[in-house]
């Protein structure tokens, strides 16, 4: 296993930062790794559990990410990514590939390649960090489902419009096209 | 960034899937910047913990041996070494007895000095074609395995599965075995001569175990063995290793050997199943 550090990293606490946790998993710290699950688990499961209605795979898909973290800390680079906003891309993409995976999640490996997706936040996402103030909700809200689906996979979860695609279960033509509309559509109604 | 929050009201709805789209995007965009507000989402801790030991148990999944690995390589699969290694009453009790006889007649060899070894030689040639068969007799079987009863219910019990013992503690010692030969003064052939009455004795053991169990069957071969190389060793004591070990003996053995086999082969069905019949 790939767990040596030159320089011993310091034990972490409760209030340790989601950048020193990461850093104490990817010297092999279990204790770090119990207390980013404890920190994260909760949001991660009400977020999912919005985009698939099946617990078991919520739950599944879960565990994946952590083991996905733990085998795969060093990845992270503090400089570029929000440790929150680079779980939920790990955590979104293990939704996928459960949801895509043999019947028995067991069978398939548990940690997969992490994705190489940068996690700063988009244009799409600044503005809706803003959604609740300006006029862009209520725009979304005049929005038909599945173009709404669509932006929310992209701009939201930072899937690409073919992982929104599987996502969705419609093809990746489809969704580029509904994509596109969506994106008129909104000008229209912002305009 | 704002000073909006989301507060407990709006988090209920949130997980009730009672807000409009775009509230949802809100709190969706502002969870994932704002970490107070993550705090605040409601966890069960049951669910947390069971969720963590899932993970717990999945990261510390032990780690493949080199032996298991060399293993693998060479063919076998990993669930079969499982099945080998996961059963303690194979490894200790014939290791242990294996280990002793062997140096038993290794420290008696060394005693004896270079001059005077044919007695420990004789020993070590009688003894070491019993080694394998104690190992096999201690293989399978209700008396030696306590897990005998579950393993029994099992589909892979049976046949198959006392081969696949005996050959993984035939192969253990006759390795011990073969490291003792080597350490024994004398002539060089003497560390292989036991290998044929020791494959003769072993398939013997595994032909007589379709009529009896294993142990009766090894306890009978065992013995006759014993009894016929000290009955020989005091007839001609002088040319004892030659007779019994020389040329023509060794393709006695061999043959043999072969005509077990062939009986275990033809009557692989009527291995029991630990009860004598």
């Amino acid at each position: 296993m790939r767990r040596r550090r030159l320089r011993p990293v310091p034990p972490v606490s409760e209030q340790s930062s989601d950048a020193e946790l990461l850093r104490a998993i990817a010297a092999g710290q279990t204790a770090a790794l119990r207390v980013l699950h404890h920190r994260h688990a909760g949001w991660l499961r009400a977020r999912l559990r919005r985009r698939c209605a099946d617990p078991d795979v919520v739950d599944a898909a879960i565990q994946d990410t952590f083991v996905a973290v733990w085998s795969d800390a060093h990845r992270y680079a503090e400089t570029s990514a929000d440790a929150a906003a680079w779980l939920w891309t790990i955590a979104v993409r293990r939704l996928l590939s459960v949801l895509r995976g043999p019947a028995h999640r067991w069978l398939s490996s548990p940690s997969g390649e992490l994705p190489d997706v940068t996690t700063a936040p988009s244009a799409e996402e600044l503005v809706l960090l803003g959604v609740e103030h300006g006029a862009l909700g209520p725009a979304l809200d005049r929005l038909s489902p599945e173009l709404r689906h669509l932006i929310e996979a992209t701009a939201l979860d930072g899937l690409t419009v073919r992982e929104a695609a599987k996502l969705l279960g419609i093809p990746e033509g489809t969704a580029k096209t509904r994509l596109m509309r969506a994106r008129i559509r909104l000008r229209e109604l912002l305009t | 960034m704002s000073d909006w929050h989301v507060d407990a009201d709006l988090l209920e709805q949130y997980e009730q899937g009672a807000l409009n789209p775009s509230r949802v995007m809100a709190v969706e965009t502002h969870l994932t910047a704002c970490a107070a507000c993550r705090g605040r989402v409601p966890v069960d801790i049951t669910w947390l913990t069971g969720n963590w030991s899932v993970v717990y148990d999945h990261i510390h999944v032990p780690a493949i041996g080199p032996v298991q690995r060399l293993l693998t390589r060479l063919g076998l699969p990993e669930h079969r070494f499982r099945l080998l290694t996961a059963t303690p009453a194979l490894r200790w009790s014939w290791l242990i007895a294996t280990m002793a006889v062997i140096s038993l007649a290794v420290v008696a060899a060394l005693l004896a000095g270079s001059g005077q070894t044919g007695g420990a030689n004789r020993l070590f040639l009688i003894l070491a074609p019993i080694l394998p068969v104690v190992a096999v007799s201690g293989a399978y079987g209700p008396g030696v395995d306590p897990m005998h009863e579950i393993t029994g219910t099992t589909s892979s019990a049976g046949p198959a599965l006392v081969l696949w013992r005996a050959i993984t503690v035939i192969g253990a010692a006759v390795a011990v075995a073969g490291v003792a030969g080597v350490l024994l003064p004398g002539p060089g052939w003497y560390a292989a001569a036991w290998l044929l009455p020791a494959l003769l004795l072993c398939t013997g053991t595994l032909a007589l175990a379709t009529a009896w169990s294993l142990q009766a069957a090894a306890g009978v071969l065992g013995g006759l063995w014993l009894t016929v190389v000290s009955f020989a060793v005091n007839l001609w004591s002088e040319q004892f290793i030659l007779l019994a070990f020389g040329p023509f003996a060794q393709i006695a053995y061999l043959a043999t050997a072969a005509a077990a086999a062939v009986v275990l082969i033809r009557r692989r069905r009527h291995f029991d199943l630990g009860e004598s019949r």
